[in-house]
């Protein structure tokens, strides 16, 4: 009788679970299989051990209450990952591993805290929703499939001092949302290593450092951050501007990149007190022409917004952008970048030419006047680099 | 006061429901729609009936036919055999202040007319602001706090409907807003009933079916009446967990009820993998916006998915990974694409292979 007990005991312990709601505080411990929908109901703890491994056959695990979860596996293959909804800030995820998920995170709402976590091989490593305030500190997020960390629907998370390395098309993607902070993270050897989209996307992006990357970081439709004190380092191109990207650029270091800044159709950052260190080419501008925006940039939106439909035509958010465009008067024809070092070798140049000169350094309307477009010959923009600094400067040097 | 107003109401809609089975006896084998339309419940005369053969994002071309309402709000147009979108529109033009739009489509559009009269349920008007929503008037609003559990809910979207008989789903709502994360929300609104529901999705979107885990709930006091400058506090909002059992029933209803007339097929990427998780939509105009006349659930791991139609026709199919909305990066979208159009015409009673739609990422 004993040894059936103990038969039954085991076969339980060792079946797929099935749907399970937890409404009362729940403890785990050891080793898991999950098969369906785990849900922790709203009110409910529920506690996973150190060192427990879960594993899942399909199902999800998604809390409406809170979990507490430390040093846990939890892995599969094509699961539909943690969900946490509105969980607060009493919901820890702590020096865990998530593996093989769609999304290994789903963050709706709320306020939990990532910590020392690693997000590997899933589709998305993390996903924010619903204004979340999460904080994701010290994470790693690595080798996921499309996006390592996707910032979305006006969501405000702290993230801080996660690296984020060869996840397939974008490290992070911020979409129409706004970090309260990102700082101190390291992102490597991916495609884009962060994505900032879409009016309302107006982040500080402050003390990173990005190497290694094809871009290291993106600006696109309208998104306006402000970039300071990274470091950008051996990467393809450092900051590529895209389709009215009026960022601002203060105080970082571009190092050793291919094109450190590539500027293209309708962008007018602020380039103001970065250093230059030993890059191909500092700036390059392409279908840039202020002159254009002036004449063509509104009807262009318009008539895209117009022809855009439901099913694949574009994002529909010309009117936002419209509704960011700078006022003409700024459109001068010009790309504001002074007061920056522009490196020991391209100081002396710019020594020996002048204000007036062409810094072979800078690709711009100075070296193609013009493009075409609809047919039509358009002034390529130029950029002001006058003053420039005779020194690296303290901000740049300091803030990493 | 409230129940008052609702007896009125059910007498006046009960004596316009007679009166119209009167007329529509009359006029014997005549084909045709009748109906009345209502402003803040009371009869509306002069207004213009459209109708048009398309969804209302077509209103742009002219319509079909038209007709206006009488002094009791009354209105009947002559129809062949069809299906139609009756819209009924009225401008109002202020004594010194401005002018004011009403406007409404029938709750139940598509209205399908096989032949002899039919009585279309009345239907209120109501004042559109220039993106077509409820125009408030000031103080006049309601308020209250969404809880689940006695806890408050947050991100939740509160919608206000100015009819029932669409089942408060879908996007006919006039004006949703986000509660606060204590669970609050007010909404300014005009004077009228309006039907409350409340919905918080696990993905955050403000539209689009909901799946088992989510919170979803209507008011129990539907219709709220609003007076002129009167706002409600509504109190306490409460929203349950949606059960595996109760969307299966919902998903035996309307739209997704079982019916002979289907289009079917597979969602695949550009590889011909199957894509999970991505809804068909069917459309009768060929520029596929707005709402869909009918929509599939969402394909599982073999990407196979059902179109269930009332009836043969003509149709305009796409593809998405979300209901509605600006596409967002990371979803799946596509088009059926065996014509360049997107179109299919299916008979009522076949079920037609469409074979595969290939669906893409955006980024």
């Amino acid at each position: 009788m004993k040894k059936l007990l103990v038969l039954c005991l085991l076969l339980l312990g060792a079946a797929p679970a099935l749907a399970l709601t937890l409404s009362r505080d729940t403890t785990w411990q050891g080793e898991r299989k999950i098969g369906e929908e785990v849900r922790v109901e709203s009110g409910a703890t529920l506690t996973i051990r150190p060192g427990s491994r879960i594993t899942f056959h399909g199902g999800h695990l998604e809390v409406a209450g809170r979990l507490v979860a430390e040093d846990v596996d939890f892995s599969g293959s094509g699961w539909g990952g943690i969900l946490l909804k509105g969980c607060d800030s009493t919901t820890i995820i702590r020096n865990c591993r998530i593996t093989g998920a769609k999304t290994g995170l789903f963050i709706g709402g709320g306020a939990p805290r990532i910590e020392g976590t690693t997000l590997e091989n899933n589709e998305v490593g993390i996903e924010l929703k619903q204004q979340s305030s999460a904080a994701i500190s010290l994470c790693r997020i690595s080798g996921n499939r499309k996006v390592g960390l996707f910032i979305k629907d006006e969501s405000s998370p702290h993230v801080s001092g996660c690296t984020i390395s060869k996840n397939g098309k974008y490290g992070v993607y911020i979409y129409r949302a706004q970090p309260a902070a990102f700082t101190g993270n390291t992102l490597s050897e991916n495609d884009t290593a962060l994505m900032i989209s879409n009016a309302g996307s107006d982040p500080r992006i402050q003390g990173n450092i990005f190497s290694q990357n094809k871009i290291a970081i993106l600006v696109d439709r309208a998104a306006r951050p402000l970039l300071t004190g990274n470091l950008l380092r051996d990467n393809q191109t450092g900051v590529r501007l895209y389709r009215r990207a009026d960022a601002a650029i203060d105080g970082n270091r571009f190092e050793k990149n291919n094109e450190a800044l590539s500027i293209a159709y309708s962008s007018y950052p602020r380039i103001h007190y970065n250093d230059f260190v030993a890059n191909r080419r500092a700036i390059t501008l392409e279908f840039q022409s202020s002159r254009w925006e002036k004449s063509n940039g509104s009807t262009v939106r318009e008539s895209e917004a117009e022809s855009r439909g439901a099913f694949g035509q574009g994002s529909g958010h010309a009117a936002d952008a419209e509704a960011r465009r700078r006022p003409d008067a700024e459109l001068d024809g010009t790309i504001d970048a002074r007061h920056n070092w522009w490196g020991e070798q391209e100081s002396r140049e710019l020594n020996r030419i002048g204000t007036s000169g062409n810094p072979t350094f800078i690709d711009d309307g100075r070296d193609a006047p013009t493009f075409v477009d609809g047919g039509k010959e358009w002034p390529l923009d130029r950029v002001n680099f006058t003053p420039w600094q005779s020194a690296p400067n303290r901000r740049a040097r300091e803030s990493l | 006061m409230k129940r008052r107003a609702l007896r009125r109401l059910s007498l006046l809609l009960l004596a316009l429901t007679l009166l119209a089975g009167v007329s529509a006896c009359k006029k014997g084998e005549e084909s045709g729609l009748a109906g009345t339309v209502l402003f803040q419940d009371q009869p509306l005369s002069g207004a213009q009936i459209e109708i048009y053969l398309k969804e209302e994002q077509d209103r742009a071309t002219l319509p079909f036919a038209t007709t206006s309402s009488d002094a009791a709000g009354r209105y009947r147009i002559a129809l062949p055999t069809g299906r139609y979108y009756l819209i009924a529109k009225k401008k109002v033009e202020g004594s010194g202040g401005p002018t004011r739009m009403l406007m409404a489509a029938a709750p139940l559009n598509p209205l399908d007319l096989p032949g002899g009269s039919k009585e279309v349920a009345p239907f209120n008007l109501r004042e559109m602001g220039r993106d077509g929503a409820l125009v408030a008037e000031a103080g006049t609003g309601v308020k209250g706090r969404i809880v689940h559990d006695n806890q408050p809910v947050g991100n939740a979207f509160v919608y206000v409907y100015s009819e029932k008989s669409a089942g408060l789903i879908g996007p006919s709502y006039g004006e949703a807003v986000r509660s606060a994360a204590d669970g609050t929300f007010a909404i300014p609104l005009p004077a009228g009933n309006f039907y409350l529901a409340a919905r918080k999705r696990a993905d955050g979107a403000r539209s689009g079916d909901v799946a088992v885990g989510d919170l979803n709930g209507r008011w129990h006091g539907n219709p709220v009446t609003l007076q002129h400058g009167e706002t409600i506090d509504l109190g306490d909002f409460k929203v349950s967990i949606v059960e595996a059992e109760s969307r299966k029933e919902r998903w035996q209803q309307g739209k997704f009820a079982p019916t002979d007339t289907t289009l079917r097929g597979r969602m695949v990427d550009q590889d011909g993998k199957a894509v999970r998780g991505v809804y068909a939509f069917a459309y009768l105009d060929s520029r596929m916006v707005g709402k869909p006349v009918y929509i599939s659930a969402a394909t599982g791991d073999d990407g196979r998915f059902e179109l269930r139609l009332s009836d043969g026709g003509t149709y305009y199919i796409g593809a998405r990974s979300t209901f509605g909305g600006p596409l967002e990066p990371g979803e799946w979208v596509g088009t059926y694409d065996a014509r360049p159009n997107h179109m299919v015409a299916v008979k009522k009673g076949e079920v037609l292979d469409l074979d595969k739609i290939v669906v893409r990422e955006v980024w």
